[in-house]
C-alpha cells in the first residue's frame, strides 16, 4: 500500500490569477460613466431631473434590499450583496424618464425594473432575455396609454402626436417648438441643452463623451451603436434630401435625443439582452436604427425601447449569425 | 481600460492586458542549484504518446545518466535517472502534466560520488559530418521532450525534414510566472545557438527564426551568436497567447494552422528555447535530460530561477525556499494561466515543468467568488482563437454537442484568457475542456 500524504493542497483547475475586472467594478464604472449626462440634466431641465434619477436609484435600492431580506428570511443566504448593479439599474431608469413624466411613473418603471425584468425574468428563464429598464418602460406605457389614452401613456408628451415629420415645413414647425423653449437654438439646443425628452439626453454631448468612456473603460458593445447612429443619420439625411429643409438640424434632431443617443450607448448595449456575436451586434443596431427612425417619424418619440424589447426577443436567432471565422479555418487573414 | 505598455503587461486581444509583474526582476537573477532531494520519483512517461516500460526493478542500483525506461513507439521518448542511488520502488505517483496517478520509478539517492553516465557526443565543429538521422536518434536517447510545457518528443518534430521550411525558436516567455526562459539566454549563450544550429542541421531548413519579446540589445551575445550562426532575430510585441506555437507562426509568418493540423503541415517546426538548449546538451556533452531551470514564485521569495533535478518533489524545492509545506495551500505547476494545481507537496517535478508557484491560504483564489454570467462578452473579444467561449460553455451545460462542433469548440487552444478576464469570475477552463472533448469523441 502506498502511504497517502497527510498534507493535502486545493487542487484545481487553471487560471489561478485574474485580471480583477470583476462585475462590480464594470458596473462601478457604468454608474460613474452615466454620471456625466445625469450632471448635465440639471442645468438643462433643474432640480426635477435629479428628482427622478434620484427616486429611480432610491426605489431600485429598496426593491433590492427587500428581494434580499427575503431570500436571506427563506434560504439563509442570499445572492444579492452588491448593490452596483442595482445602483446601474437605478440611473438608467432616472435617465430614460421624460422629464415630463409625473413621479410615480418613474416609481413604477423602476420598481417593475428591478422585481419583475430583473428578479422574476432571471428566475424564470435563467437569464434577462429583455432588457430590464426598456421592457418595464414599455408595459408601464402601455398600461397607461390602455387605461388613459395616448397622450399619457406618451408620457405627458401629446404634444408629440401632432406634429410633422415627413415635410419641411412639419420638420420646421418641430424644430420651432424646441426652439421656444430653449436659449439656445436649432441644433445647437438639441446637441448641447434641452429641457425636454429623457433626461439622459438633456445633453447629448455630455452622453457622447460618457458612451466613448464607456467603450473604452467597460467594452461596451460599440458595433451596436456605431450601426444605430449610422443607420439612423443615413436615414435622417435621405429624409432631410428628400424633403428639403436644413440637414443639420434633421441629423441633430435624430440622432441627440436621449431616446436614441442615450439608449443607444447605455440601453441597446446592455449585455445579456444582445447579441454577442459581432456580425449579430451590427445587425440588431441596424434594425434598431431603423425601427427607431421609422417610430420617431410616426411622432412615437422615445418609441425606441418598443423597438429594442422587440429586437432583445430575437437576440438568441440573431446570435446563431454573423460570428467571427476561427483560427485555421480559411488560410490567411 | 488599462493602457500601460511595458515588458510586464502583454497586450491580447480586445484591448486586454495581461498581468505579469509577479515576475518582475526575476531575469536579473541566476540560477540557483537545489540540491539533489533524497528521493526522486521519476515518471516513465514525461511525453506525449505512449508509455515506457521500466528498464530497472526494485533494489536495483542505478547511475545518474542511465536509462531507466524506454518504449517501442515512434512517440517514445526513455527517461534517464537523475540522481545515483537504488531503485526503492515502481509505483504510481500523481503525475502533474496529466492531472492523474501514472507510473513512476523511485530512487533513493546514495551518498558516494559516482561520475554520472554519458551518451556518446558529437563535436560541434563537425556538424555538417554528422547524418541528421543519427542526430535525431541522438536527440531522443537524451531524452529531449519539448519543454515549453507540451511535453512533445522532441526528436518527432525534428524529424519533419520533408515539410520543414523554417525552425522557430520560440523564446517569447509570454507565461505569466515563467522567467527561467530568459536567465538561459543570458546565462548559456553559446549552448543555446549550438543546439538550434543543431536543430536547423536535422531539419534542413531555410531559414531559422528566433522569436523572443526582448529589445534589441537586450542579450548582446546571444545576439551576436544569433547573427553569426545565421539565425533571423525576431521581436514580437509583448502578448501572452502569441506564446502558443499556432498563433507564433502566425504572428510571424502570417499563416494559419489549419484546424486539425500542426505547424508542420504548414512548413515551421517550432521548439522552445529550452529544448534547444537540451539538444545541445544532449549531443555535445552527452548529458541525458534529467535536470532543468525552473521559475519559482512566491509571496515571500518573490520570483526566484532555479535549477532542478527532473523528478524532484515539490516538497524539497519549497523547504529549500525556506517555505514550510504546510503554509501553503495551493501549488501550481507551470503557467499560473494554464497549469493545474496539484494535490500535495510530494507531487515530483517533470522535464515539462517550466515554474512553480506556491499560494498560502491568504492568497485565495480569486474565482471562488464566481458569480451569474452576465454575457458581457469579454471572454469572447480575448479569445485569441476567435471562438466564443460563453457560447460553448451554455452549449455544453444543455449537452448540445452538434452546436459544440458549430462552435468549434475543439479549436480552443486552452491558454485561460476566457477565464482569466471574466467580470463573473467563471472559471471556462472546465466546460471547455469537456467540449472539446465531447467534439473529439466524434
Ligand atoms: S466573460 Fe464571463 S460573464 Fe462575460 S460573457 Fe464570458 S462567461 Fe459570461
Ligand atoms: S481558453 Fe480556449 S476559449 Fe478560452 S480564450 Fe483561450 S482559446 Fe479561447
Amino acid at each position: 500500500m502506498r502511504e497517502e500524504p497527510n498534507l493535502r493542497y486545493i487542487s484545481e483547475l487553471p487560471p489561478h490569477v485574474h485580471s480583477g475586472i470583476t462585475k462590480d467594478k464594470v458596473m462601478l464604472r457604468t454608474f460613474l460613466l452615466m454620471c456625466i449626462p445625469a450632471l448635465a440634466a440639471l442645468p438643462a431641465m433643474g432640480l426635477s431631473a435629479l428628482a427622478h434619477i434620484a427616486i429611480a436609484i432610491g426605489t431600485v435600492l429598496f426593491c433590492h434590499y427587500s428581494l434580499a431580506y427575503t431570500e436571506l428570511l427563506s434560504k439563509g443566504t442570499t445572492s444579492y450583496k452588491s448593490p452596483c448593479s442595482p445602483l446601474v439599474a437605478g440611473m438608467i431608469v432616472g435617465l430614460s424618464m421624460p422629464i415630463a413624466a409625473p413621479y410615480y411613473a418613474t416609481v413604477g418603471v423602476a420598481a417593475l425594473t428591478m422585481v419583475v425584468f430583473k428578479w422574476l425574468q432571471g428566475r424564470l428563464c435563467g437569464r434577462k432575455y429583455l432588457n430590464p429598464a426598456a421592457a418595464s418602460k414599455v408595459l408601464l406605457l402601455a398600461a397607461l396609454s390602455i387605461a388613459a389614452g395616448l397622450g399619457t401613456g406618451m408620457m405627458f408628451y401629446p404634444a408629440h402626436l401632432r406634429l410633422d415629420l415627413w415635410t419641411a415645413a412639419g420638420f420646421d414647425e418641430v424644430v420651432a417648438f424646441y426652439d421656444g423653449r430653449s436659449a439656445l437654438s436649432g441644433a445647437l439646443s438639441l446637441v448641447l441643452l434641452k429641457d425636454h425628452g429623457w433626461i439622459g439626453g438633456a445633453s447629448g454631448l455630455a452622453v457622447l463623451v460618457a458612451g466613448i468612456g464607456a467603450v473604452l473603460w467597460i467594452r461596451l458593445k460599440w458595433r451596436i451603436v456605431v450601426s444605430l447612429l449610422l443607420t439612423v443619420g443615413v436615414l435622417a439625411a435621405v429624409m432631410s434630401l428628400v424633403t428639403g429643409g436644413s440637414m443639420v438640424d434633421r441629423l441633430a434632431f435624430h440622432l441627440f435625443t436621449g431616446s436614441v443617443i442615450f439608449m443607444g450607448f447605455f440601453m441597446a448595449t446592455e449585455p445579456q439582452s444582445t447579441p454577442l456575436a459581432e456580425g449579430g451586434q451590427y445587425l440588431f443596431g441596424t434594425a434598431l436604427g431603423v425601427g427607431t427612425f421609422l417610430l420617431q417619424q410616426l411622432n412615437v418619440l422615445g418609441g425606441s425601447i418598443i423597438v429594442l424589447v422587440a429586437l432583445n426577443l430575437v437576440t438568441p436567432l440573431i446570435d446563431t449569425i454573423g460570428r467571427r471565422r476561427p483560427y485555421g479555418h480559411g488560410g490567411v487573414r | 481600460m488599462r493602457l500601460r505598455r511595458d515588458k510586464y503587461h502583454f497586450q491580447e486581444r480586445g484591448g486586454f492586458t495581461v498581468d505579469a509583474t509577479v515576475k518582475r526582476g526575476a531575469e536579473h537573477l541566476p540560477f540557483q542549484r537545489v540540491p539533489d532531494p533524497e528521493l526522486c520519483v521519476v515518471f516513465l512517461r514525461q511525453h506525449i504518446g505512449p508509455p515506457n516500460e521500466p528498464l530497472v526493478g526494485p533494489g536495483d542500483r542505478v547511475t545518474e545518466g542511465q536509462k531507466i525506461g524506454d518504449g517501442e513507439g515512434h512517440m517514445c521518448v526513455p527517461v534517464h535517472a537523475p540522481v545515483t542511488g537504488r531503485v526503492t520502488k515502481i509505483d504510481t505517483a500523481y503525475h502533474p502534466g496529466l492531472g492523474a496517478e501514472s507510473e513512476a520509478v523511485f530512487i533513493e539517492r546514495a551518498s558516494e560520488e559516482i561520475p554520472p553516465l554519458r551518451l556518446s557526443r558529437f563535436d560541434p565543429d563537425r556538424l555538417q559530418d554528422a547524418e541528421p538521422d543519427a542526430l535525431v536518434g541522438a536527440v531522443r536517447e537524451a531524452g529531449v521532450v519539448g519543454l515549453g510545457g507540451a511535453g512533445f518528443p522532441a526528436h518527432v518534430k525534428l524529424s519533419f525534414r520533408d515539410k520543414a521550411e523554417y525552425l522557430v525558436i520560440n523564446a517569447k516567455e509570454s507565461d505569466p510566472n515563467v522567467a527561467c526562459d530568459v536567465r538561459l539566454k543570458q546565462e548559456r549563450p553559446a549552448e543555446l545557438v549550438a543546439g538550434i544550429r543543431a536543430m536547423a542541421r536535422m531539419l534542413n531548413v531555410k531559414e531559422c527564426i528566433f522569436a523572443t519579446r526582448a529589445q534589441r540589445g537586450e542579450f548582446p551575445e546571444l545576439e551576436e551568436r544569433l547573427r553569426k550562426a545565421g539565425v533571423e532575430l525576431a521581436h514580437i510585441r509583448p502578448s501572452y497567447s502569441v506564446g502558443s506555437d499556432k498563433l507564433l507562426v502566425k504572428e510571424l509568418l502570417n499563416v494559419e494552422v489549419p484546424c486539425g493540423a500542426y505547424p508542420p503541415d504548414v512548413g515551421a517546426v517550432v521548439h522552445n528555447v529550452f529544448t534547444a538548449y537540451a539538444v545541445a546538451r544532449g549531443l555535445y556533452d552527452g548529458e541525458p535530460l534529467t535536470s532543468r531551470g525552473i521559475t519559482f514564485i512566491s509571496r515571500y521569495t518573490g520570483p526566484r530561477n532555479l535549477w532542478v533535478k527532473v523528478g524532484t518533489p515539490m516538497r524539497h524545492v519549497l523547504e529549500h525556499m525556506g517555505i514550510p509545506p504546510d503554509t501553503v495551500q495551493r501549488l501550481v505547476v507551470a503557467s499560473m494561466l494554464m497549469g493545474g494545481a496539484v494535490p500535495h507537496a510530494d507531487v515530483p517535478l517533470v522535464k515539462a515543468t517550466a515554474a512553480i508557484s506556491a499560494f498560502d491560504p491568504q492568497e485565495r483564489s480569486p474565482y471562488e467568488r464566481e458569480r451569474a454570467c452576465i454575457r458581457c462578452g469579454y471572454c469572447n473579444m480575448v479569445c485569441p482563437v476567435s471562438i466564443y467561449p460563453v457560447l460553448i460553455m451554455e452549449a455544453e451545460k444543455r449537452g448540445q454537442r452538434g452546436k459544440l462542433r458549430r462552435l468549434h469548440a475543439e479549436d480552443c487552444i486552452d491558454c485561460g484568457l476566457c477565464s482569466y478576464v471574466c467580470p463573473s469570475l467563471i472559471k471556462l477552463t472546465g466546460y471547455l475542456r469537456r467540449a472539446m472533448a465531447e467534439v473529439k469523441q466524434g
